[in-house]
């Protein structure tokens, strides 16, 4: 157990260092220059090519690719971003980790309505297999599907604040202006979760066990909830744990269309900006959290799965 | 138990989940009184230091003030009371207003105003833009009310760059980090009519009045102003009353201001003309260099239609680069009327003659330019589909690409481009500051008038204007400019952009300044 923990774990430097470079790889390939660009951003009224020059200098933009990279590197194991291209009174840490609390606002929350409208529907849609309430349920995880989360976003301002009167519209304050940005960017998730959690019951109710079951003359609610149920479940639970980094790294749109004030609406406002210091950090920290939940996970499954670890070893 | 029980008791538990969710604890409402105005922005403030750019100029505006006002009737005295020039143009002296203070007690006297100086001047590279930077000799402070500042050649618009927020807006001197300004400033304290109360990054900003400011006090005790990005969220904020204001040029779209032109809850309100939408025609393009092509398109523009069609008539039609009402500009150019025959003829003369598929041909080549837009703009994208089609009667191909606005400047100052959507800078930039932002390379305008003949000539005058002290002579080098440019049909120009505002109608006294950026928030009030 140990050595595969920690062979895990050395595995993972190589791909950080990867997904570190490739990060600024990329970032350096948009074909705008970052200098003229912050000049644009900061509103200088006529950009002249001397203070583009200047502002190349300030932000260390003179300098070699390979050397800006290395620097940013070591910086970056110092948990120094640098500083923001943009706002060059605030640093890029001090900007993620004001922006951080709001987003996971939105990640805890959205769970809670994944998991509580998901898991019942899922269920009942499986028990109650082709009913009016699964035909439903089948069309409603169609139609959310497809819609773009922009739109909903809208859509839910517009029918639950406006029409209704309960919620306010956008911002951040207390819970109920959390409550619909959750909700948003559950959607997605929840059409998933019920598909799946249905399919996986339906499954297994034709498994021998279900029989075996019904011949003992168990009550029916036992055999759904602690047999079929509990199983369908499994491949559920790893889904959700790699679907906590995605939650945090797709409020991007609902961010800005609730006008959130978290990570998302960072990143694409430093996007629109190019301002690299922030992007830069942005990407690396979704990739080191991709990497450390998909390690957890495995980590957790390999304990959990006498089976994995006879393989393994 | 039957299969139905269990789905009662699943359901109900579900609506029980959400209904606890709905009702749970309240959020921390705005204050919901009239003593306070809502009023939003797509972004956060920032900083505000008002030596820098990085900030909000309405917010600027707000707490700091210059020495003298702009206004639509001209100059006037504001942290000066009143200001001589020399007979040779090269002397301002003002006479600084008595008992002015700055809201942390510090007077706002001759000494403070030279500190500003002295904290812009040490960082004159970033204001070179501002050509009185290098005519600069030297500011003194003689007396705690007298302020001088000595030129090496006569600057005609001296007092318009002074009267700009930035960077010639006064901060108090104990705000500043050891008299410097240029790598921050510790807090935002000027003498304006508002102070800044609080601000949460990317979520509001609350400004409180100053019952102690000199002139004539706000209305409002606060201006809270929220942080909206999305241009649908900002209006459905406005219908459930959270904002009582949206306010600006890239505020609203016409489609949007257009659903509330008959309603009773909402007022509408639109500026005079503040910049010119046009479009660059490229003339180092092959095709684009002949003068009789550029007038073809001139003529095959209906502006009418445009401001009508896209505009609903919130904006009108635009025959020349700069409005008659911009100084200077006023010189009876003749426009290009809409008329396609005329059109039509012009390239037949160019020697572009009806081929294959109806579009032109000339040596074998097709009649086919390209149209770039921003595509954060939808107004562009609207525009470019029209003439698109309309350009394609004439028998031009036309092709339409937008892109996102840093890659879309980004190819305008590269040449990237044979036709492209530009706007002019607006008040209190025109004609001065974007005639000679022309001359600078990271600009469109440069680009576009590569291929002219008349370029060195144009950009000799542009150059000449601002030194020149005598009224006439310089009207007479904007003329040549500004007639040069038309007769060379470079700039479409298509319609006049204005400021717009979407109110709740007890909001009263919302309208507009000679400054684009400056929202009036002194005038305005709520009745009940």
């Amino acid at each position: 157990m140990k050595h595969y923990v920690i062979k895990r774990l050395l595995a993972t430097l190589p791909l950080l260092l990867g997904i570190s470079f490739l990060c600024f790889v990329f970032i350096n390939l948009i074909p705008s220059d970052p200098a003229e660009v912050a000049l644009r951003v900061r509103q200088t009224p006529i950009i002249t090519e001397g203070a583009i020059a200047q502002m190349r200098q300030e932000l260390g933009l003179d300098q070699p690719f390979m050397v800006r990279y290395v620097r940013w590197l070591w910086d970056c194991l110092h948990f120094d971003f640098g500083i923001s291209y943009t706002n060059p009174t605030r640093t890029v840490l001090g900007e993620i980790a004001r922006c951080l609390p709001a987003t996971l606002k939105l990640a805890g929350l959205s769970p809670v309505f994944v998991i509580g409208l998901s898991l019942p529907i899922g269920f009942l849609s499986a028990v109650y297999q082709d009913s009016w309430f699964d035909r439903i349920m089948r069309g409603a995880v169609f139609a959310t599907t497809a819609m773009p989360a922009y739109w909903v976003g809208l859509l839910l301002i517009w029918l639950v604040s406006i029409k209704m009167d309960l919620l306010p519209t956008s911002g951040h304050g207390g819970f109920k202006h959390l409550i619909l940005p959750a909700f948003t960017v559950a959607l997605t998730y929840i059409s998933t979760y019920i598909r799946l959690i249905r399919n996986n019951m339906l499954e297994n109710m034709r498994e021998d066990y279900v029989l075996y079951a019904n011949a003992r003359g168990l009550k029916q609610r036992s055999i759904f909830v602690r047999h079929i149920l509990k199983n369908s479940l499994q491949s559920c639970i790893t889904a959700i744990g790699m679907s906590i980094p995605q939650l945090i790294a797709g409020t991007i749109v609902v961010e800005n269309v609730f006008a959130w004030p978290g990570i998302g609406k960072l990143c694409i406002t430093s996007i629109f900006n190019r301002d690299y210091p922030v992007i830069q950090a942005y990407v690396l920290m979704m990739g080191v959290l991709f990497v450390f939940f998909n390690l957890a996970f495995d980590i957790v499954q390999y304990a959990a799965d006498p089976r994995l670890r006879q393989e393994r070893d | 138990m039957s299969k139905v029980n269990w789905f009662k008791q699943v359901f109900c538990a579900c609506l029980l989940t959400g209904s606890v969710l709905l009702t749970g604890q309240q959020g921390n409402a705005a204050p919901e009184a009239k003593d306070t105005l809502n009023f939003v922005n797509y972004r956060d403030i920032r900083d505000l230091n008002p030596h820098l750019y990085a900030g909000e100029m309405y917010a600027q505006e707000m707490l700091f003030e210059t020495l003298v006002d702009i206004t639509a009737d001209g100059y006037k005295p504001c942290l000066a009371e009143s200001w001589e020039i020399s007979p040779d143009g090269k002397i301002y002296t003002f006479k600084i207003r008595k008992g002015v203070k700055f809201t942390d007690g510090e007077p706002c006297d001759a000494f403070a105003i030279k500190a500003n100086f002295d904290a812009i001047i040490e960082n004159k590279k970033r204001h070179t833009w501002l050509e009185m930077m290098h005519l600069l000799e030297k500011v003194e402070a003689p007396d705690a009310e007298t302020f001088r500042i000595t030129m090496s050649q006569p600057y005609y618009p001296m007092l318009t760059e002074l009267g700009v927020t930035r960077p010639f807006a006064m901060i108090s001197p104990k705000a500043m980090k050891d008299g410097s300004t240029k790598d921050g400033v510790q807090a935002f304290i000027g003498t304006g009519p508002w102070t800044l109360e609080e601000v949460v990054t990317d979520e509001y900003a609350i400004f409180k009045r100053n019952d102690s400011y000199w002139g004539e006090k706000p209305k409002f005790e606060r201006v809270i102003v929220k942080v909206i990005p999305d241009n649908q969220t900002r209006i459905l904020a406005l219908e459930k009353g959270e904002i009582d204001l949206i306010w600006g040029k890239n505020m609203l779209d016409a489609d949007a201001l257009n659903k509330y032109k008959n309603s009773e809850k909402f007022g509408i309100e639109l500026s005079a003309p503040t910049s010119t939408r046009q479009i660059l025609l490229n003339t180092t393009n092959p095709i684009l260099k002949d003068l009789n092509v550029r007038k073809a398109l001139q003529h095959a523009t209906n502006r009418a239609a445009i401001a009508k069609g896209v505009f609903h008539g919130l904006e009108t039609p635009a025959d020349t680069l700069y409005a008659p009402s911009v100084p200077y500009c006023n010189i009876g150019l003749k426009p290009f009327e809409y008329d396609m025959k005329k059109a039509a003829a012009l390239l037949d003369q160019a020697g572009w003659k009806p081929g294959p598929g109806g579009v032109r041909m000339k040596d074998g080549q097709p009649l086919a330019i390209s149209l770039l837009y921003n595509s954060n703009s939808v107004t562009e994208k609207n525009i470019a589909e029209y003439l698109q089609h309309e350009f394609g009667k004439l028998g031009m191909k036309v092709s339409i690409s937008g892109e996102e606005e840093q890659s879309y400047r980004d190819n305008m100052k590269n040449g990237k481009f044979d036709m492209v959507f530009n706007i002019c800078w607006g008040t209190p930039y025109d004609p001065q500051s974007s005639l000679s932002a022309m001359r600078q390379r990271v600009y469109g305008d440069y680009a576009a008038q590569l291929g002219l003949d008349d370029k060195a000539e144009i950009d000799k005058a542009i150059t000449a204007i601002p030194t020149t002290t005598d009224k006439e002579e310089r009207q007479k080098l904007y003329s040549y400019v500004l007639t040069h440019l038309h007769e060379d049909a470079v700039y479409i120009p298509l319609t006049f952009e204005c400021n717009k505002a979407l109110f709740n109608k007890n909001l009263k006294g919302v309208g507009f300044t000679q400054t684009q950026y400056e929202v009036p928030f002194t005038q305005i009030y709520m009745v009940q």
